[in-house]
């Protein structure tokens, strides 16, 4: 099953490694990733395609609580679709 | 004043007194800094000892253990330690030395990419990147590692950075208080507590980490609820409470197990549903409702969907689920399997029953004496006969299993609790892995206690070929073990060897009494299994037992 994920963290230089690992490990692969650092307020905001067959919430409970990572939401297919036209 | 000696004010600002570790050329102006500044370091003979050591203090006080290690092979060295932290939710700060910053990234002379390594074993790791950070990022490390579910903090940190002048800097941090629990979801919880007839507090290691256990046993003695531990629960209940089962799980009790089969509701508190608790997860009390309260928003629901799931201090939760029950017959009903099931001593043979021996132990010991113990059946006994009034001292490498973890757990706990009795219980496997700890106990004259149960076999492997592998002895003979007694000998530890049941009392005696470290040599048979065992696959009701 596909899932999309807008993830929103303070920046730091490990934070993908960081926040890829956990996907990995926890059994979610990505398929498509857009990251932006927004270099005012140092924060990072990523769009993520990932499959797996496990449910969604076991990923988010696990990227939010990373230190540093604001929010984490999970975007409907329509507005993912949206979201990475727009950009 | 420079990073270093920064460093080691902010770890006294955290009102750190003890840190262990092992110096080494990245890491020197903070040993430097350590020289003269009124923190004590204990010098450990591995850096894995050093972290072992910081999980021992840590986890026998409730505050947070420090370790300190060189770059490279130093840091490589903590890894285990870190790992172990991480799946027993412990707090510790381990603080590593870097080359200096132009040389990231280059191969330099021991450099490893720590930061990166320690992602997947630490709760959060921060590599300092500007001298001026230091306060706030040692600050946070120690928040991080208490705060929320504890865990391991690393913090790498550059040579250049120890070395820098430091004017001035704050060292605060803001902390953030967890969430209360909603209270339509107390609400749920208890209209599920009310309905149930057949109620089972299933306890975890959580408790003790929210140092919520004065509120569980209120719990206990409003709802007289049965109850059972996990392995990092044992001594959150005491053992005389009404209808306490024990452990839960692969080596489980009986009745225990029989009753989270029987159960019509679930009160897990800060526990995960681990797969060494449920046996096969999909027939885990599968007659059950779940109340799940856990501080890690990311435990609820991860292995076991609960009916009601509140992510919250169990301090704040357990008193608001308080309440009498009215569940007469399944508390009979408990207290009769309790009874049936009981652990029986009695043992053919002139041979040593190592279950005897921790419950004889068990009953001597003085209040409030730590047991450290390694990994393997004699780790399974320990928890199932010696009886802990604190989870503060039973010591278990639970989550990782590490062997080895035993010796510098109980050097950790002797430091921070220097007028209790500290045992370390070890196999003869184990206490190899970490044998090294030894100049730990002879360094500081700790009055550390061995008991060392030697089946000449890596026990706990043997046991599962014997069962699951038609009895092929693959690498777990041990036949060829050097003399023990003579190696503590060499570190000024005096001990002697037993081998016949009637030795045992008065050689734990002069264990106890001994007024420095001792080693009591205890030879078993390598035959001994440790019962009942639930099998892999199999559902917690399907216990295997000795045949006779
Ligand atoms: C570091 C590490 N390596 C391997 C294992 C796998 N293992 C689990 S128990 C065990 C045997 C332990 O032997 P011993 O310490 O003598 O204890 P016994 O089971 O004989 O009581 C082994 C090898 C482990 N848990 N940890
Ligand atoms: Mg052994």
């Amino acid at each position: 099953m596909l899932h999309h994920l807008s993830v929103s963290a303070e920046h730091s230089p490990e934070l993908l490694e960081r926040v890829l690992r956990v996907m990995r490990h926890r059994g979610f692969h990505v398929q498509n990733m857009q990251m932006n650092l927004v270099t005012e307020n140092r924060q990072v905001e990523l769009q993520v395609a990932l499959a797996s067959e496990r449910a969604i919430e076991l990923l988010t409970n696990q990227l939010a609580k990373l230190i540093g990572v604001t929010s984490v939401q999970v975007l409907e297919q329509a507005s993912a679709a949206k979201l990475v036209a727009v950009k | 004043m420079n990073g270093a000696h920064f460093v080691v004010k902010a770890l006294q600002q955290q009102g750190v007194k003890q840190v262990f570790g092992y110096p080494g050329g990245a890491i020197m102006p903070v040993y430097d800094a350590l020289y003269d500044c009124g923190v004590d370091h204990l010098l450990c003979r591995h850096e894995q000892g050093a972290a072992m050591a910081a999980i021992g203090y840590a986890r026998s006080t409730g505050g947070v253990g420090v370790c300190i290690a060189t770059s490279g092979p130093g840091a490589t060295n903590l890894i285990t330690g870190l790992a172990d932290a991480l799946l027993d939710s412990v707090p510790i700060v381990a603080i590593t030395g870097q080359v200096a910053s132009p040389l990231i990234g280059t191969d330099a002379f021991q450099e490893v990419d720590v930061l990166g390594m320690s992602l997947s074993c630490t709760k959060h790791s921060f590599m300092v990147q500007r001298a001026e950070d230091l306060g706030s990022v040692i600050a946070q490390a120690f928040e991080v590692a208490r705060s929320g579910r504890p865990g391991p903090v690393l913090v790498d940190i550059p040579k250049d950075i120890q070395l820098a002048a430091i004017e001035h800097a704050c060292i605060t941090h803001e902390v953030t208080e967890p969430d209360a629990p909603v209270q339509a979801d107390i609400d749920a919880a208890r209209t599920l507590i009310s309905q149930a007839k057949k109620p089972l507090l299933y306890v975890g290691g959580g408790v003790t980490l929210a140092h919520a256990e004065a509120e569980l046993r209120d719990f206990l003695a409003k709802t007289k609820m049965p109850s059972m531990t996990t392995l990092k629960g044992i001594g959150t209940i005491a053992p005389d409470q009404y209808a306490f089962l024990g452990m839960v799980g692969m080596h489980g009790t009986k009745a225990a197990n029989y009753a989270v089969q029987e159960a019509d509701l679930l009160v897990v508190a800060g526990a995960r549903f681990d797969d060494r608790v449920t046996g096969k997860l999909d027939e885990f009390a599968v007659n059950a409702k779940v109340i799940h309260l856990d501080i890690d928003a990311a435990e609820l629901g991860k292995l076991r969907q609960a009916d009601v799931a509140i992510a919250a201090d169990l301090k704040q939760v357990l008193p608001q689920l308080a309440m009498p029950l009215d569940i007469a017959p399944w508390q009979q009903h408990v207290l009769a399997m309790k009874q049936e099931y009981q652990w029986r001593y009695d043992h053919p043979g002139e041979a040593i029953y190592a279950p005897l021996l921790l419950k004889q132990l068990s009953d001597m010991a003085p209040k409030n004496t730590v047991v450290a113990c390694d990994v393997g059946q004699h780790q399974m006994w320990v928890a199932q006969h010696i009886e802990f009034d604190s989870p503060r001292d039973h010591l278990s490498s639970s989550g990782l299993g590490t062997m080895g973890f035993g010796v510098p757990a109980a050097v950790g706990a002797q430091v921070a609790r220097p007028q209790d009795t500290v045992i370390a219980v070890s196999g003869d496997g184990s206490f190899m892995m970490n044998v090294q700890e030894l100049g730990t106990i002879k360094r500081r004259k700790l009055p550390v206690k061995i008991l060392l149960i030697d089946n000449q076999r890596l026990g706990m492997v043997r046991q599962w070929q014997k069962l699951f592998f038609e009895g092929r002895y693959s690498e777990t003979i041990l036949t060829d073990n050097p003399d023990f007694v003579a190696l503590a000998a060499a570190f000024d530890i005096p001990g002697e060897t037993i081998v016949v049941k009637e030795q045992v009392q008065g050689a734990l005696e002069r264990m106890l009494n001994s007024e420095g470290a001792y080693i009591l040599h205890v030879a078993i048979s390598e035959e001994e299994n440790v019962w009942p065992l639930v099998p892999p696959g199999a559902a917690n009701d399907k216990m295997m037992e000795e045949c006779e």
